[in-house]
Formats: C-alpha cells, sequence, structure tokens
C-alpha cells in the first residue's frame, strides 16, 4: 500500500530502500528527493541553525546508507523510520548545547523559516495543509506541550518545569492533543491510495 | 486498580513523542509487548507524530547538500570495496597461514615433551636445598645408580624426598622410607612409587627428630607398606649437615 509520503510516480519508499540495500546510490538519490526537505525543514525546527541543519541532513541520509539492514517494516514505514533518525540526530545536538540558549534560538527562529520548497505532489501538499490544520485546530497550551516534546526534545518533566505545572496536567495535555490530532489525520494517514500490491 | 493504571494511556502519548523518561518509557514497553490494544493506540500515535513536520512552513535545503551526501557515499563505498578486497586476500591466505600455525604449535608441543622427559629435577632439588632446613643425601647401596636427597624443614617434621635411579616397581610393590633409631624399632616415613625413568618427588612427615636418628633407609616392600623393613637397604644415609 502506498502512503501520502509516496510519489504516486516514482517507485515506493520501500523499493527505494531496498536499492540502498544493495548498494544503489539511486535509491538514496530518491529518497533525498522526497525528504530532503522535510527533513532539513525539521531539523532546522529543532537546531535553529541552518548550518547545523545541514549537518543533520547530511548525517541522516549517510545513516541511512549505513544502516539500511536496520530498518524494520514491523516497526513503522520508510518516511518514519528517516524522520526519526533525523530526529533523534537533531535532538542529540540540541541536547549538546545550553538549554536556555536553545530555547531562544528557537524563539528568534519562529517566522523566520519562510523559504521557498519544491511544492511536491498533490498528495503530499494537501497532506501538509491538513497536518498544518490539525496542529492550528489544537488549543495553545496542547500546541505548545507537544511542540516542546517534539521540537524541543524535551521531557515530560522538563516540560512541566518549563511550564511551571504540575507533571499530570503535562501528561493529560499531551494525550489530549494527541487524540484530537489522531481523530483527523489518523484516517488520512491509512486512507489507500491506487497503487500496485506490495509497495510501502 | 484502576483502568488508567492498567493502560499507562497518558505515557502512550509521550512515549510516541519521544519525551518519557528511561524507567517510565521501558513500562510502556513492556505493556504494550503483552496489551495489543495498546500497542495499536501507539502505533497509531506514532504515524501522527510522523507526519508533525508537515505542519511546518517547507524551508528548501541548501543545493551543496545532496553532492556533499554523494561524495560522502561514493568515499564510503571505495572504503567499503577496499575492505572486501583486504578480506578477501586474507581469506586465501588464512587456510594456508593457520595449517602452518597448527603445524609449528605441534612441532613446538612435541620438543616441549621431549625436553621435559630429558630434563633431572636437579632444579627443584636445588631449590629445596637453598631453602633453611637439614639435607640428607642418600647414596645407593643394593642399586649403586641410585641417589636420593631428604630435605627436612626448620620445623624438623615436614620434608621432601627426591630419588632417581630406581627401578619401576610392579603394583603390587612399593618403596618404603625408614627412620632408624638406636635399640628401637625403626619409624616409616611412607610409601611412595617411581615413574618410568626411576623417578619419584614426594612430600613426607619426619616421624622423629633426626638428631635421634642413627641412619635413613629406602628399601623395597610390599605395597602398601610394612611396620618394619623386610626388603635390603636400596639408598642410605648415616650422617647429614
Amino acid at each position: 500500500m502506498r502512503t501520502w509520503a509516496d510519489d504516486p510516480k516514482g517507485p515506493a519508499d520501500i523499493d527505494l530502500l531496498h536499492q540502498v540495500q544493495l548498494g544503489d546510490e539511486s535509491g538514496l538519490e530518491g529518497l533525498y528527493a522526497r525528504y530532503g526537505g522535510l527533513i532539513f525543514t525539521l531539523a532546522l525546527r529543532i537546531v535553529g541553525d541552518p548550518e547545523l541543519a545541514r549537518e543533520v541532513l547530511q548525517d541522516t541520509f549517510l545513516r541511512c546508507w549505513d544502516r539500511s539492514d536496520t530498518y524494520d517494516a514491523a516497526r513503522g514505514r520508510v518516511a518514519g523510520w528517516i524522520m526519526s533518525i533525523a530526529r533523534h540526530r537533531a535532538i542529540d545536538l540540541l541536547r549538546s548545547r545550553p538549554h536556555q540558549a536553545r530555547l531562544r534560538e528557537q524563539e528568534e527562529l519562529t517566522g523566520a523559516v519562510s523559504a521557498a520548497i519544491p511544492s511536491g505532489t498533490t498528495e503530499s501538499v494537501t497532506m501538509r495543509q491538513t497536518v498544518a490544520s490539525a496542529l492550528r485546530g489544537l488549543p495553545m497550551s496542547q500546541r505548545q506541550v507537544i511542540e516542546l516534546a517534539y521540537y524541543g526534545g524535551l521531557t515530560q518533566t522538563e516540560i512541566a518545569s518549563e511550564l511551571g505545572v504540575p507533571l499530570g496536567t503535562v501528561k493529560s495535555r499531551t494525550r489530549e492533543a494527541l487524540e484530537r490530532l489522531r481523530t483527523v489525520l489518523w484516517p488520512v494517514i491509512e486512507q489507500p491510495q491506487e497503487a500496485p500490491e506490495g509497495r510501502d | 486498580m484502576t483502568e488508567e493504571r492498567e493502560h499507562p494511556i497518558d505515557d502512550l502519548a509521550a512515549y510516541s513523542l519521544g519525551s518519557l523518561e528511561a524507567p517510565e518509557a521501558r513500562h510502556v514497553e513492556h505493556h504494550v509487548a503483552t496489551c495489543t490494544a495498546c500497542g495499536s493506540l501507539l502505533r497509531q500515535y506514532q504515524s501522527v507524530v510522523g507526519t508533525l513536520p508537515l505542519g511546518l512552513d517547507p524551508v528548501g535545503p541548501p543545493p551543496e547538500a545532496w553532492p556533499a551526501i554523494r561524495r560522502n557515499v561514493q568515499g564510503r563505498r571505495y572504503a567499503t570495496n577496499e575492505r572486501i578486497k583486504v578480506l578477501a586476500g586474507w581469506r586465501r591466505v588464512m587456510w594456508p597461514a593457520m595449517s602452518a600455525l597448527a603445524g609449528l604449535l605441534l612441532i613446538w608441543n612435541v620438543v616441549l615433551q621431549v625436553e621435559l622427559t630429558r630434563r633431572p629435577p636437579g632444579p627443584e632439588v636445588e631449590a629445596l636445598a637453598r631453602r633453611p632446613g637439614r639435607l640428607v643425601i642418600l647414596t645407593g647401596t643394593g642399586t649403586p645408580e641410585a641417589s636420593g636427597r631428604l630435605l627436612v624443614a626448620i620445623d624438623g617434621h615436614h620434608g621432601h624426598l627426591a630419588v632417581a635411579g630406581l627401578s619401576p616397581l610392579p603394583p603390587h610393590r612399593v618403596y618404603q622410607l625408614w627412620f632408624i633409631r638406636p635399640g628401637q624399632a625403626p619409624l616409616s616415613g611412607g610409601s611412595f612409587g617411581v615413574d618410568a625413568h626411576g623417578r619419584a618427588w614426594a612430600s613426607i612427615t619426619v616421624p622423629v627428630s633426626l638428631d635421634e636418628t642413627r641412619e635413613i633407609e629406602i628399601t623395597e616392600e610390599p605395597s602398601p607398606g610394612t611396620v618394619a623393613p623386610t626388603g635390603k637397604p636400596l639408598l642410605a644415609a648415616k650422617a647429614w649437615r
């Protein structure tokens, strides 16, 4: 089954990853064309520095190349695997810097990131709009805990300390936020696309 | 127990965001390993979390990023190919090299065994002789080519006996050490056998002070030994220092 992340005109993600596993550089190039922009965007959002974000982008694809055999289809899709590598690498970089400085950098970054990116396929543009809309639909208090956790790499305890609210409040806000997002996004994520059998 | 405690619902959401402390994360992992409902919900949360970057204003990657990645990949592939070549080369020579090494070890082992069988126990005796105590030199009487050393520790009760040149005995015969006192029954110092080369090395208990002993003898006796010597002395000493 294809997903929102796959380009209907190109090979499925899993096929590109198989090419990578066989040492075929064009497989990596295909994945880069599909996810390079998204990973750079994510990395920039997390680390707040274009140079560091480029480092994260390069590290992510080199890790895909070196460790393509560690991908386990049972634990999620290729897109999620790559994004997870990128996020962990970015958060590792972020944690290596002073906490206050990284928060300041992220505040300064807000609104500064708006350079152009290729528009992508119709499916991916639609998905972007859906996700952005779903996030905008969250109450500020819920969006805040999601962003501090996902982009800030903070634990629930650290978020509670950062916001000055009880840990239980952070946990319930996190759960409510993800429940709302799941209600909106899960049907879209799971919506089957027209594609040949056996594809990711 | 409440439903919340049974199923860590709040923690599933936090786990999918990677924002749990390690012990809580382990608890969630243990739980979802056996709870289908929570496992399914967690996968849905994780899929949702995977789409979050799509909500960001997109930024194009710098144009030099892909060429740099490609150069690095090509460099790694070259290094991998070189490693494969080295490995292949090693595999070609590995079995001959291992065979040669095994052969050398075998030869060395044989040489070592031969050397050990040729060596007399002299050095051990010399080492013991340097210890404080008394040394008794036994000479062959019934067997001229035999010799022995009895080394008695300074406490006068413990010692070591080393002999060479005695004939190996059948299973029902032993050699026995005797301490002969003037006007009294001989006292046994123990019995022993010798190896195929006629040598023996035994730790013994000295039954009487050497000052009260007139003579020390070794005789051949029925196994496991007798209360008084019945055989003729093969080794004997009448003086010591």
